[in-house]
């Protein structure tokens, strides 16, 4: 064999592999950008957005071709913004995405019927549906957005808007701010697995801290040189009377103490005197006052009857 | 006569209380749709809520900026233990921490020397973070309240 033949085909299969390579790149990047993205209007079809998989949605806009598509994505067009409303995206990120969801257009046209079946399991309430299957074939464009949701989509089924189940606690992998070509973040702790035993909350973390500390799932240290002292911890509710129709809020030093240092609040941030701090949720929205740490680290804000807790005296009405 | 006066003064301080009553409801109105716009810009953030993006000097010196996972140090340590005994201010970028002084044991030196926690050699282990990410608190309030600065 000659080097002549050698040097003529060495860059041709170089060629293939890195057409391979950057297809098969294509393919995951298109589905991840989806998911991060697009899923919150593409799944659901918010705003007359076409939904993913929908080929009633599709028909005229596939005749357009995956460049002039692309370019209205990247571009904006109706109601959807520039990119989606995510400037981070490269134009390479959104043509893979808009690629895809065309790619999953394909693939859901020939089993048709057998989706149509898993749709009609859904409706087996009604024996005339599950009767006749012409009946099934005919009927279920109407519905799909409870369908859609239901199929452990994306999707917050309570709300849209919502982060998801599957968007919760995350691998720092794929947390969105840790770099993930970095090799340092693949050994980081994924926080699911700190959390397992923990009790569960609706926000932040999704960790009740403090029903994890009381119930002994975590000790963490309250010092850094001695591992057994103990906090000093004060058991003092303080009770602020609140404008308007809130209940009132009991502050307790106790789970505050059990975490925190006298010094860490007062006085720069409260002055030690009931009465003396003019508190407001402006400030704390800010990230002022409780704001310092909730909203950042304890609970949000938007636990609001974890802290308006005393529900006010029923007064007489005149 | 009598009877106009009192007639004329009477709406006057209903009205007075319909406009209290008003702001009130205008009042809560505004929070409640704060927190609905809070939520609504909270969808595209996927990182633990708490983590801390320190960016003060990485970019510019070719480092990826540092996450600091709050989650993970408060399994481990009690809040006071950083934010009292180590000094670290209660706002993010807010401390003037470099390499020089992690290595002479302030701030996170205090604990990443190799005996509590790994040593400064571990570069990416902190440093894990994309290019470019600024300063933040991911996830707080703040961040979902403030619109993001477009390029």
């Amino acid at each position: 064999m000659n080097m002549k033949y050698l040097g003529k085909i060495h860059p041709l299969v170089l060629l293939a592999v890195l057409i391979c390579g950057t297809a098969n790149l294509n393919a995951a990047t298109g589905e991840q950008v989806y998911a991060a993205n697009c899923v919150a209007c593409h799944a659901a079809g918010v705003l007359g957005a076409p939904k993913l998989g929908v080929e009633a949605d599709w028909t005229t806009r596939s005749a357009k071709g995956l460049d002039k598509l692309s370019q209205n994505a990247i571009k904006g067009i109706n109601a959807m913004p520039p990119k989606g409303g995510n400037p981070a995206l490269s134009d390479e990120e959104v043509r893979a995405v808009v690629a895809y969801m065309l790619d999953r257009l394909k693939e859901s046209e020939p089993p048709a019927k057998a989706t149509v079946k898993k749709k009609g399991v859904d409706q087996k309430a009604s024996a005339a549906a599950a009767s006749s299957r012409d009946a099934e074939v005919a009927k279920p464009k109407p519905r799909p957005k409870k369908v859609a949701q239901r199929r452990g989509r994306p999707v917050n089924a309570f709300n849209r808007l919502m982060k998801p189940p599957s968007q919760r606690n995350l691998p720092p992998m794929r947390d969105g701010i840790h770099d993930s070509r970095n090799d340092g973040t693949a050994a980081l702790q994924h926080p699911k697995e700190a959390f397992g035993p923990m009790p569960k909350a609706n926000s932040g973390n999704r960790v009740d801290w403090v029903a994890a500390l009381n119930r002994g799932d975590l000790k963490p240290r309250f010092d850094l040189e001695d591992e057994n002292r103990e906090p000093v911890v004060l058991d003092l509710n303080i009770v602020r009377e609140v404008k308007g129709s809130m209940p009132d809020v009991v502050y307790p030093h106790k789970q505050h103490t059990e975490w925190l240092d006298c010094s860490n609040c007062h006085p720069a941030i409260f002055f030690p005197k009931k009465g003396a701090n003019n508190i407001s949720m402006a400030s704390i929205l800010l990230g002022e006052q409780c704001g310092v740490c909730h909203g950042k680290v304890a609970f949000p804000v938007s636990e609001c009857r974890k802290c308006h807790s005393k529900n006010k005296p029923k007064t007489a009405k005149k | 006569m009598k009877d106009d006066i009192r007639k004329d003064e009477e709406p006057l301080q209903t009205k007075e209380l319909h406009r209290n009553e008003l702001k009130t409801v205008a009042a809560v109105f505004l929070l409640l749709m704060v927190l609905l716009g809070s939520l609504l810009l909270s969808w595209p953030s996927k990182a633990e809520y708490g983590d801390v993006v320190i960016n003060n000097f990485s970019d510019e010196s070719g480092m990826r900026p540092v996450v600091f996972p709050h989650w993970f140090h408060r399994i481990r340590f009690r809040c006071k233990v950083c934010h009292a005994d180590l000094g670290f201010k209660f706002e993010a970028g807010g401390n003037d921490i470099s390499m020089l002084k992690i290595i002479d044991g302030e701030y996170c030196g205090a604990c990443h020397n190799g005996n509590i926690a790994w040593s400064v050699e571990n570069c990416n282990l902190c440093h894990s973070g994309k290019s470019g990410t600024k300063t933040q608190v991911h996830e707080s309030t703040l961040q979902k309240l403030v619109a993001p600065v477009s390029k």
